[in-house]
């Protein structure tokens, strides 16, 4: 079953999208060169980006019909924005969590999805020591920890090198597949996307009108 | 010469003050502050609009009438709105009218308590009205514009967490009111610093005029009172106003922030 696809998708008149078909539970990468609408793509999806025509289904509905609050909660974009809160690592876990309405999950949970973003640091370290790297899992950790039906992950690796990047998305995955969480990967990476996609979605052809 | 205990100052003895001019472009010239052009324009600008000004508050004082106060008020707050508008080109159009009616509306409100319900005169006595109104007007007007550069910067500075925090689908009002909040706060700082040094630091400006004046300093200082108060209270009214009406223009009902992709 396709849990997005979308249907003659055209951005500000420029970029046209090939129709396309993502199924729910696996892990799919969006390949294309820089400029062809990878990470517009990912905003249209959880419309946070109004497409200038054309239309996004999300299990089956049309997202036009579905509270955009909802959606973006569901399908849950990782951006190339990385923000942190000023505070420990449990603070920023603390003001997102209170940001969403939600209990923060437990010391033990928060550890988990730390480990899986490979960070192993105790809950206290403050924010401002953290290298680019380190900030940008700690960001994944904590959206991957809200536990989405989709999750979107714009460059997630771009810095870090290979083999971090390998056992990151590896765990990523892992994860995902317990839980029954769609993955969709924008990566420049073909190493990786060699290894994990599952399906490999060309938008190159997208057509710049 | 004197009239109800004020020097009249002739026209001589009033040009003698340009005198001291000479004094700032011979300091500028030595410091190779090259503002010569700015301090002549301003001096002359100012002596010119305030002489109209003069010309015309004699006119409306000696034949006073609804509609000359009015008019006076129109033009008064036409230009504060013109000023705070003109300041903040970001702004889109229904910002824009945010700016205008909170200007407007915040200003008449504590200018009509302040003549009616306080001073207890006529609201279109032009001798309360227009003096007060200036200073009203003219301090809601700093007030929003500082709040509006703010809750500008703050915002441009802050772009990752508002898109942080509407990926991870937060409301926008949710997610702009703590630069809405801070804004409020720095718009309302100047105005209660001010309030904490008067009368030390400074005999403010209105007081100092009533005694020049010959007014009592017993009744000048609880003009000044009253003024400042009014004044914090407008600040206070106007800004906030201004961005809680504002915010909710940032965003449409698909909860998409479009300013974020623009400015």
């Amino acid at each position: 079953m396709d849990i997005i696809k979308t249907k003659d998708l055209v951005f500000e008149d420029f970029i046209r999208y090939p129709d396309i078909y993502i199924k729910k539970g696996k892990v799919v990468f969006l390949v294309g060169s820089s400029g062809s609408g990878k990470s517009t793509l990912l905003k249209l999806f959880n419309a946070t980006l109004s497409p200038s025509s054309g239309a996004i289904f999300y299990e089956g509905k049309n997202i036009d019909e579905i509270d955009t609050l909802k959606l973006r909660q569901e399908v849950l974009l990782v951006g190339q924005s990385v923000y942190l809160f000023d505070g420990s690592i449990k603070d920023n876990f603390n003001r997102f969590y209170s940001y969403r309405e939600m209990n923060m999950p437990n010391e033990e949970e928060i550890k988990y999805f730390l480990s899986i973003c490979q960070l192993d640091f105790p809950l206290e370290t403050q924010t401002s020591i953290l290298s680019g790297g380190e900030a940008q899992r700690l960001y994944t950790a904590i959206f991957l920890s809200f536990l989405p039906k989709v999750i979107m992950l714009d460059e997630p690796t771009s810095a870090l090198d290979t083999q971090n990047a390998k056992s990151l998305l590896r765990d990523i995955i892992k994860l995902a597949k317990t839980k029954e969480m769609t993955v969709i990967v924008v990566s420049h990476d073909k190493n990786l996307s060699d290894e994990f996609a599952e399906d490999i979605i060309d938008i190159e052809g997208s057509k710049t009108i | 010469m004197t009239n109800a205990g004020i020097v009249q100052l002739s026209i001589f003895q009033f040009s003698l003050i340009y005198l001291l001019l000479i004094v700032v472009l011979a300091i500028m010239k030595k410091a190779n502050v090259n503002q010569t052009k700015l301090l002549i324009v301003a001096s002359v600008r100012m002596t010119v609009q305030l002489t109209l000004a003069g010309f015309v508050l004699t006119y409306i004082f000696e034949n006073p009438s609804p509609l000359f106060t009015s008019l006076y008020l129109l033009t008064m707050t036409l230009f504060a709105i013109h000023r705070a508008l003109s300041k903040n080109k970001w702004l889109n159009k229904s910002f824009k009218w945010a700016v205008a009616l909170s200007l407007a509306g915040s200003g008449l409100i504590i200018l009509a308590f302040f003549v009616i319900v306080v001073v207890r005169v006529d609201f279109f006595n032009p001798q309360y009205t227009i003096p007060l109104s200036g200073m009203i007007m003219g301090n809601a007007m700093t007030g929003v514009n500082l709040g509006l550069k703010s809750f500008k910067d703050n915002f441009s500075s802050q772009r990752k967490r508002v898109e942080t925090l509407l990926n991870l689908g937060v409301k926008p009002k949710k997610i702009l009111l703590p630069f809405s909040q801070n804004a409020l706060e720095t718009a309302l700082l100047p105005t209660l610093n001010n309030m904490v040094g008067m009368g030390i630091i400074s005999l403010p400006g209105m007081m100092t005029g009533q005694i020049l004046s010959g007014t009592a300093p017993t009744t000048a200082i609880l003009y000044q009172i009253a003024i400042m108060i009014a004044i914090a209270t407008v600040v206070c009214l106007a800004t906030f106003s201004t961005l809680n009406l504002g915010i909710r223009t940032l965003y449409n009902d698909r909860n998409q922030i479009e300013f974020l992709h623009e400015n």
